[in-house]
């Protein structure tokens, strides 16, 4: 499936870019026609982007020890997808239980702002030590299914 | 960030972004203050756009370290986004949310 846009950034995951990546990706998604009436689904976007790299730089790759991390955005003709590769510390997504909402904590929501703001997530590790991390919506006012294309 | 003292009330101003980089700052800034008993604390939101779970994380480290020591938080004037993600997680039943800031300050009594 050819892609209507597409953007690679290649950096070292340092929390220091949190904020200028974070803002580049939202006045990106902006500039799509598909998000213009939705200021709202741009600001879900743009959290579950900022979860994401926020994870890579603290989580992923310890403080000490930083690596590299690509941000891929992918334009499709009725979504978009922004996927985070690292080589830091995986995890099983599945494995993160859902925050108690009874006695929320000081962390475990970013997963949870992710999968809830987000129409899709999917994360793989891989051999070779490579995590990739998909963050998938759909274009508001779409119709039809999502047809994802495979890593 | 900033700080100023209003009938016996402390008022932290966040900036305009409450993410991963600003939560450890208003932490330990909550911390110190906490060593003084029963602060009294009412955290301006009116300037801060976004917020995310590091923010949401520090106001809730920050509510329980003033509670711990006898002082109480308040949260005054959040955006949209902020109040869609209080209401999300429930965390607008864990602070007393306020649209101004007078009546924040006041309700301290």
């Amino acid at each position: 499936m050819e892609n209507e846009l597409y953007v690679k950034i290649e950096t070292e995951a340092e929390l220091v870019l949190l904020r200028p990546l974070d803002l580049f990706v939202r006045n990106l998604i902006q500039q799509l026609p598909a998000f213009s009436n939705a200021e709202d689904v741009v600001d879900n976007v743009e959290l579950a982007f900022n979860e994401a790299y926020t994870n890579v730089s603290m989580h992923a790759y310890k403080s000490k020890q930083k690596g590299p991390v690509r941000i891929e955005i992918f334009v499709r003709h009725n979504y978009l997808e922004i996927r985070l590769e690292d080589y830091g510390e995986s995890f099983n997504p599945d494995e993160i239980r859902e925050p108690d909402f009874e006695n929320v904590g000081e962390s475990g929501l970013g997963l949870w702002f992710m999968r809830k703001f987000m129409d899709d997530l999917l994360y793989k590790s891989e051999e070779g030590g490579k995590n990739v991390m998909r963050l998938i919506k759909k274009f508001p006012c779409s119709e039809g299914g999502l047809n994802l294309n495979p890593l | 960030m900033e700080i100023e003292k209003r009938d016996g009330v402390t008022v932290i101003s966040t900036d305009e972004r409450l993410d991963a980089m600003a939560a450890p700052h208003l932490k330990e800034t909550v911390r110190k203050m906490s060593e003084e008993t029963s602060t009294k604390l009412v955290i301006d939101l009116a300037k801060t756009k976004f917020i995310d779970s590091s923010g949401c994380g520090a106001l809730v480290a920050s509510l329980r370290t003033l509670i711990k020591n006898h002082g109480d938080l308040k949260i005054a004037r959040p955006s949209a986004q902020a109040q869609t993600l209080f209401q999300l997680t429930r965390l607008h039943r864990v602070f007393e949310i306020y649209d101004n800031l007078e009546t924040a300050i006041k309700s301290f009594g």
